[in-house]
Formats: structure tokens, sequence, C-alpha cells
């Protein structure tokens, strides 16, 4: 092998240093490259059914991804008003947005699309049918279109009376009412419960695009820049707001728990080895580690989750293990520079071994569907792997003897001996305290896993609270219910959607549905378009059956010469199709609700605004019960859909991580080969994982996904030290040296773990609050179930000879 | 003598003054808390519609019914059965069995014509002055309120007369010269919202 070679030393040194270098240079060329992501759909799973994959397909690229909600606060209603309209318009100037609205009906814009409305409007009325232009149809259509005269309504209806005595042109107008509006005052929209202007923009950029997003961010920033001086305010939330924010806070704590972490433990090495040297050679199996972890994921997928990110910090105290073992275990007994092979021949396969089972742990996460878990667990298995590989092959190089400072490990490993052979009395407590957890874990198990995706978000409450006030008063609160319509094409999409809109409708007057959105609207398919037109009657009919329905009204046939004009006009127009929508106001309305499914084929999504919000979904799904087969109608409450199909999988990642378990205790059953090992090694890891969840339970945390991960590094830390207390128990005496090294891995270990659980990342402090208990519990667990022996050199080790044998 | 005379005349005027001044003070305030005192009620109404180009007034009528704070509903019985129902801030209008709600303050314009209604008859002197510059003529027997559109749009002004506490006409004029003339006829008021009306 390649470590016979040690004649030549500083050479071998070099040139290891030097690989080791260019590794990680090449690794790092790499990781810059990666984006980072930050959503939370990341931790949904990959492959759900079709309803719930059109969810997250929305919730990557939906417009509600890309909506940006604006607040201009301070001042007085004047100045907020005009505010409102010079940032509104500094927007859609910058070309940055696909929509800007601020309530301003006189932007340039809507006088457009109700021109485009108005030509289009026997194509788009939803009153066109077989009777409307009947004689009766039109009497009753133009009674109805003069019934609006003399009100301030009447006024449109009035200017183009002529030519649309029907009213299709109100028609189309009343189904464009939104059933929830901000309120308007001085022509902009405005808060209803204080003084504020609102705003809301849709952005081009894809919600997930958080480079973009932050452009833009910065962009209304400065637009605002010149009203902030006039005692304005702005305030800025919505999806794209919590992205940005939550990835620099992701990497803000990142940061701070990395400088923070390797402080804390540099010095506790610093303590136990007083060697500066033994410090710097203990972080490189870490640098390595973390590094490998991130550069895997980048190659596997192409980017990393600001979450994965966060976790590596997670990894220091984990990794650091490694170096720590060898460097108090390996020290040559013989000769000088022959520590490593004794280490390598003694400790090695230990720490294989507890390697291996970590894997089969994280092996779990790999596969469980979860894109955002699979990262977390590759990252895991790489930066293990690399922090074993660096430990093995590199530190033997640069220490062949270990930590050669003396510090204070020795009296750790007197310590550790000490409370060690004590530890065992407390057999009956902990027993105890077990069956007390399996009670409270088991009654409550159901109700232990009740974590949300929202529990992960690391967005504030107040900026929660500033989100759902400004969705509230702007109407974009409710939402939560989608009639979505799917078919192979856009138009049979689009008659699939046509097909629920008359039960919809009937909901609506029976005062059950407040209203819904639809991009029939302005996009109705072209056999609706085309059943429209048909209902025209030609110039000559129509003249007739006219004359009969004016006949003592208020209008005269004669005045209404142009409509005869226009309804023939109709009968020759082109259909509306998706293109010709292209570059109007209304394409990015109809692109919110019409999209093409990954899988293949398109949807309609029809939002709902709900009355109340108390079983809306159901009483929908009752409403378009029996519709005629062919038309894929389906209801989606997002909030429960999403809860759901997180709580499902929730229960695949335990079982899967229960299999994990399972392929743990077959590699130690394969090794051990001995019933009584594997029950040495497996008992403390059961029962330190138990009361970890005994004790959250105990706190009534709502547990989810992040602290499965948690318990699963817990089973990694702890069957290290099953392992080397089976070690221990295998040779029949204690080695002090090992015993150092276990405490000061548990204390590094529960130190950084600790600093993690103050985290203000939920899905960090999660894991910290999991593994710092666990982790503790697990040597201590090990130590109690354990026996120690003597130590060597001393014929009377305390506690150790009046201890019966178990 | 002609001091003490002087003096006498002079108690005299304020006495006259004090016992005077509740007929001559009927102000817009004292207007509101005579109309407040209502708490509910019901009125058939008859609107006559001048359109400036439709030769023949447009005639129509109904019931107006309001109930305090701010429920208020106006239902067209002829030619067209139609309604208008205010809850709040949420307005539903039925028409031709077709039914849509939105919110009030949403739409300014039609706010203000609903305020000028509904608070009137309830007496919310703050909310008409929100909407309206008011002016008040005429007294407690016979008033006349003016109110005219603080923020600008189709309605150019709006013109209440009442008897005491009963409104009996509402003027409304249009920005294009259109005109309606609501003649109101009480059928029924309450001055305890809690009355119950009997089927």
């Amino acid at each position: 092998m390649q470590h016979h070679t040690s004649g030549r030393p500083a050479s071998r040194v070099t040139l290891v240093v030097l690989a080791w270098l260019i590794t990680m240079a090449a690794a790092a060329a790499l990781i810059i490259h990666i984006p980072i992501v930050a959503d939370l759909s990341a931790f949904l799973p990959k492959s759900p059914n079709p309803r719930q994959r059109l969810l997250i397909e929305q919730l990557h690229s939906g417009v509600a991804a890309r909506t940006l909600l604006i607040a201009i606060d301070g001042g007085d209603a004047a100045e907020r008003a005009a505010a409102s309209r010079s940032l509104a318009a500094a927007l859609r100037g910058s070309g940055q947005f696909e929509q800007v609205q601020n309530g301003d009906d006189d932007a340039g814009s809507m006088k457009a699309t109700g021109q485009w409305l108005f030509d289009h409007r026997y194509q788009l009325s939803p009153a066109i049918d077989a009777q409307r232009f009947s004689a009766a149809g039109m009497r009753e259509a133009i009674d109805e279109t003069v019934s609006l005269l003399g009100t301030p309504a009447g006024s449109l209806v009035k200017s183009t009376l002529e030519r649309d005595p029907t009213g299709e042109m109100q028609r189309i107008a009343e189904t464009l009412l939104p059933a929830q509006a901000p309120r308007s005052e001085r022509g902009v929209w405005v808060a209803r419960d204080g003084p504020r202007a609102l705003l809301l923009a849709t952005t081009h950029a894809a919600g997930a695009d958080l480079d973009s997003q932050q452009n833009m961010l910065h962009a209304v920033r400065s637009a605002f820049q010149p009203m902030a001086g006039r005692r304005l305010q702005l305030q800025l939330s919505g999806a794209p707001v919590f992205a940005v924010q939550s990835r620099s806070q992701i990497e803000r704590e990142v940061k701070l728990l990395a400088i923070a972490g390797s402080a804390v433990i540099g010095v506790l090495l610093l303590f136990a080895f007083g060697s500066l040297g033994a410090l710097l050679v203990a972080l490189l199996p870490v640098v390595t580690g973390v590094v490998a972890g991130i550069a895997a994921v980048g190659l596997a997928f192409g980017q990393i989750h600001g979450i994965t990110l966060a976790f590596g910090s997670t990894l220091i105290g984990e990794a650091v293990d490694y170096a720590i073992y060898y460097l108090i275990q390996a020290h040559g007994k013989g000769q000088a520079g022959s520590g490593w092979r004794r280490w390598r021949d003694l400790n090695w396969p230990t720490v294989r071994l507890g390697l291996l089972t970590s894997l089969c742990g994280f092996a779990a996460l790999l596969f469980s569907g979860f894109p955002g878990l699979a990262q977390l667990g590759l990252f895991s298995i790489a930066g293990l792997c690399g922090a074993a590989v660096a430990t093995r092959f590199i530190l033997p190089v640069l220490a062949p003897d270990g930590a050669t400072g003396k510090g204070l490990r020795h009296h750790l490993g007197g310590l550790a001996h000490h409370a060690f052979t004590r530890l065992p009395r407390l057999r009956p407590l902990v027993g105890l305290l077990g069956v007390a957890a399996l009670i409270l874990v088991s009654s409550q198990w159901s109700h232990l896993w009740r974590g949300s995706l929202g529990s992960l978000s690391p967005v504030s409450q107040a900026a929660q609270d500033l989100d759902s006030r400004l969705r509230a008063d702007l109407g974009a609160s409710d939402a939560r219910t989608l009639v979505v319509a799917s078919g192979s094409s856009i138009e049979a999409a689009l008659q699939a959607a046509e097909a629920a809109i008359p039960r919809l409708d009937a909901l609506v007057d029976q005062g059950l549905l407040a209203g819904y959105e639809s991009p029939t609207r302005f996009l109705p398919s072209l056999a609706k378009q085309q059943e429209r037109l048909s209902h025209l009657p030609d110039a000559a009919t129509l003249r007739a059956r006219l004359a009969f329905a004016t006949s003592d009204g208020p209008l005269t046939a004669a005045r209404l010469e142009p409509f005869l004009g226009e309804v023939q006009n109709a009968r020759a127009l082109a259909p509306i199709a998706r293109a010709s929508l292209q570059g109007s106001a209304l394409e990015p309305a109809v692109d919110a609700l019409l999209f093409e499914r990954s899988g293949g084929g398109w949807s309609a999504l029809l939002p709902l605004h709900a009355v109340d919000d108390s079983a809306l979904a159901e009483r929908v799904r009752h409403a378009l019960g029996g519709l005629a087969a062919g038309n894929d109608v389906q209801v989606v409450d997002i909030k429960y859909e999403l809860d759901s199909l997180y709580a499902h999988f929730l229960n695949q990642a335990l079982l899967q991580a229960l299999l994990g378990g399972c392929a743990v205790v077959l590699l130690l059953a394969l090794h051990l080969r001995s019933w009584r090992r594997i029950g040495r090694v497996c008992a403390p890891l059961a029962l330190s994982v138990l009361l970890t969840l005994g004790l959250l339970a105990a706190f009534d945390v709502a547990l989810g996904l992040l602290h499965l991960v948690g318990l699963l590094l817990v089973v990694a830390v702890g069957s290290n030290y099953g392992l080397f207390f089976d070690q221990l128990q295998t040779d029949g005496r204690a080695d002090p040296d090992m015993l150092a090294s276990l405490l000061l891995a548990n204390l590094t270990t529960v130190v950084s773990f600790g600093l993690i659980a103050m985290s203000e990342i939920p899905a960090l402090s999660s894991i910290g609050r999991v593994v710092a208990p666990g982790a503790l519990l697990a040597l201590l667990l090990g130590a109690t179930m354990a026996r120690v022996g003597r130590l060597p050199g001393r014929s009377e080790g305390p506690g150790a000879s009046s201890r019966p044998g178990v | 003598m002609r001091g003490r005379l002087r003096w006498a005349g002079g108690v005299l005027a304020v006495v006259l003054t004090i016992a005077a001044r509740p007929a001559l003070a009927f102000d817009f305030d004292g207007l509101m808390t005579l109309l407040a005192q209502r708490r509910s009620g019901e009125a058939a109404f008859i609107e006559t519609r001048v359109v400036q180009g439709i030769d023949v007034p447009l005639v129509s009528n109904g019931v107006l019914s309001f109930e305090a704070p701010d429920r208020f509903v106006r239902r067209t019985l002829r030619p067209r059965p139609e309604s208008m129902e205010v809850d709040g801030n949420k307005v539903t209008l039925r028409r031709a069995g077709r039914s849509r709600s939105f919110s009030l303050d949403a739409a300014p314009e039609m706010l203000g014509l609903v305020e000028a209604i509904r608070a009137t008859l309830t007496g919310n002197g703050a909310t008409l002055r929100r909407h309206f510059q008011a002016a008040l003529s005429g007294d407690a027997e016979h008033w006349k309120l003016l109110l005219v559109p603080i923020e600008r749009g189709q309605v150019k002004r709006i013109q209440v007369i009442g008897l005491r506490g009963e409104l009996s006409q509402i003027e409304m004029e249009l920005v294009g010269g259109d005109r309606s003339l609501m003649t109101i006829e009480a059928l029924r008021t309450d001055k305890t919202a809690t009355t119950a009306t009997p089927p």
C-alpha cells in the first residue's frame, strides 16, 4: 500500500496536502456556480397524484409566486394617491412587470382592454344563447339596458346604446366585477383599516428565479426613492419577498452558525489538545465533508436548497467526531509514527461500521421522494464519506501519531471513566423513564407528528401578519379553493371549464359562492365562440325581429340601425385564439389561469371566492357532481391538499426511516454476528431515540420532517458511541483515550447542535433541538448500559469491582 | 325707571332668544339627530327618470327599506323586478335571476349614491360629510338637504326633501343632464330596531 513510504515524510505530506487542495479547489469552483433556492415546495413529494402535482406546479411557477404586494404608508391621502400613481407608472415603465395594478382605471391599458372586449362582445357575452336574439329575447334585453339609463351606471350604457342595445358589454362587465376588491379612494386602491395605498405587481421573472426577484425588489425600492422623502414609507410583501428574505436569512444564519460553531469547537479542541496544529488537522475532515456534501448535491440536483446549505453547518459537529476519534486514539504505543497504523487496525473498523450505519439511515432520505429530503440525505452521505475518507487517508499523513499536544484530554479520559463507571447505577431510573416515554410517545403518536409545511418557513410572524393584512385589503386572501378543468388541449380544458361554469353561476345566484375567475371570460373555447356567433341572425331576420322587439318601447328600431351592422360584422369575425391575446393586458390574466401541464395536456384554473370559508370545496364538489363524462374537472382546496400531502408523505418518510433503522440493525448483525453485541449497540440507541421523542412530546412540540432528520442524525452519531462501547467491552479494559475521545466528540456535537437549536430558521432549530439532547442521551445511555471496565495501571477502579456483572 | 325698563327689555330679549333657539337653529346636526331616532323603516317609491335622447320618461316603482345601522334595500317591482341589497360594505345586485355581490367601497360612485340615501335615512352625519358637501335649508317641518359629491363622478348633485323625520323626495342630477326624481311614501317606521315586522 502507499502508506509504506514513510522514508520521505516531508514530500509525502506536501503531495497529500497538494492533492487535497486541488480537489477542494475543483469542488469550490463547482460550488460557486450552484444556484441557491429557498422555496418550501422542495419539501413536498416529487410524484404525488395529478391533483397534487398540479398544486406543486402552481407553487413553483404559478402567478402567486410572482405577485408582489406593495403598500405605501404615511403622509395624507392625497400624497399616498399621488405616490401610488407615480410608483405604478415607474414600475409599468420598467418592463420588469407583466402587470401593475393600483386601481387606477384611467391607466392606458384599461381603455384598450375595454375596446377589445367591446369589439369581441358577441364572442364573449355569457348571455348569448338561442333565445337572446329572438324578438322576445331582444325585447327583454333592451328593457334591461334601458332600466340602467338615468342612473350613474347608465352613463357607460348610454354611450353605446345604438351599437349594443342588448347590453352584451354590460353582461361581460358584470362577470368581471370582482367579489372582493380593495377599497377605492381618490381613484386608487387603499386599505380599509388604515391610511395606506395598495398596489399589486406581477413580475415577468419566475418565482423560483431568486436573483431576478431580488433585483426586482431592489428596482421597486429605487423607484420609490423619490417619494420616500415625503413622509411616505414603502412596505413590500408576497411570495417573492418571502423567498428572497428566506434565502438571505438562511445565508446569514449559515455564516453565523458556521463561525460560531467553528469557534466554540475550536476552543474545545484547543483545550483538549493544547495544540494549534491538532486543531487545524481536526478541521480538515470537517471542511472536506462540507465541500463534498455541497458539491455532490450541486452535481446531482443542479441547485442547492437553502435549508440543505443551512444543514451543512450541522455537519460540523458530526464530522469533527471522526477527527477527534483519530487524533486521540491514534498514538504509537511502541515506535513513533506508527500510531496511525495501530488506529487503522484497531479503531478504523469501528468508525467505518459507524459510518456505514449512518449511511443506512440517510439512504432512507435519499429515496424518500421529497427532493428537499433527498438533498439532505445526499448531502449527509457525501459529507460523512468525505469526512471519513479525509480522516482515514489524510490525517495519518499529517499526524501519524494523532494529536501531539497534551492539553486536558487525559483529564477528560479520567473524568469520563469516573462518570461512566457510575452511570450503570441509574439503570432502574432509565428503565422507568423509558417506560414513561414509551407510553407518552405511543399514546400521542399521531398527534406528535403534526408539523405542517408552513412550520418550515423561516418567515417571521410579523412579516406573515403584514402579508395577511395586505391580502385581506386587496381581496386576495381567500382564493384557496380552485376548480381545475383539464384536457388534452387548450380547447378541451376550456370546454371542461365551460361545462363547470353554469353550476358555479348557480351557486353564485344562491349566494353560496361570492364569485370566481375563469380564463374563459377572455378566451372562450372555439366551440363556445362558434356557438355564440351561430345564434346571431342574418341582417333581414334581425331587422324584422328588432322591429317587433322595439315596438312601443322607448327606443325606436330606426335609431338602432348601427346595431344591425355590428351584428353582421361580428358574424364574420375570426375566432379569438390564445395567440390573439398576445401583448395585450389580458394576456397575463389568461396566462395566470391557463397552463400546460408538465405531464402533457392543459389545465384551466378557476379560483373561487368564498362567502364564508366553511366547507366550500365540499359544496362545490357536490355542485359539480354528475358533469358530462369527459370533462376532467376537480376541486382543489389548496391548504387542505398541502397539509394532507405533507402529512401523508411525512408518514411515508417515517416508514422509510423505520426501514432505514431495520437496515442499520441488519448491518450491525452482519458485522457483529452476536445477538448480545447487537443488543449492546442497538438498545441504547433505540432508547435514546425514544427518550428524545418523549422529551419532545412532554414539551408538546409539533414534529415534522426535519425532526425526523434529526432523529436519523442521533442514530448516526449514537451508533459510533455504541460501537466504541462495544469495542471497550469486547476488549474488557477501559481505554482512557477512547473514553476521552467519546466525551470530547459528544461535547462538540452537543455544543454545535445546541447552537443550531437556537437558530431562527425553524428547519435548523428543529434539527438542533432533536440532536443536542439525543446525542447526549446516546452517550449517557451507552455508558449506562455498558460495562466500561477498569483503567489499565490502576488496581482499583472506583465502582468497577463492586458492580455485579450483567 | 327707564333704566329698569330697559333692563327688563334686555332680559325679555334674552329669554325670547333662548326660547326661540330650537326652532331657529334647525341645523344639519339637528336634522341628523332627528333622523337617527328611527331605527328601521319601509317606504314605497316611485321613480321617474328623464334621460337625454329618450323621449318618454322612464317610470319605475318599488320598495325601499332600511335597518340601522347599515342595512339598506331597494327593491324595484315594476317594470322589471330587480333589487339592490346593501349590508354594511357588501352589495348584492339581483336582476333577472342573476346575482352579483361585491364590496361597496370598491365602487366609489355606488358608495356615494348608497350613502346619500342610507346615511340620510339613518342620520349618519359624519358619513354624509365624508362624501358630500351638505347644505340644509328650510326648517324642521319642511327641510331640503342639498348634497354635492366631494369626489367628482357621474352624480352632479342630490337633493333630499323631507317632512320632519320623514324623507319625501330624492332628486338626483347626473353630469350628462339626466335627472331622476324619486317620491317616497312611508309604509312603516320603527323607533327601535328590535320591533318585529308582522309578515
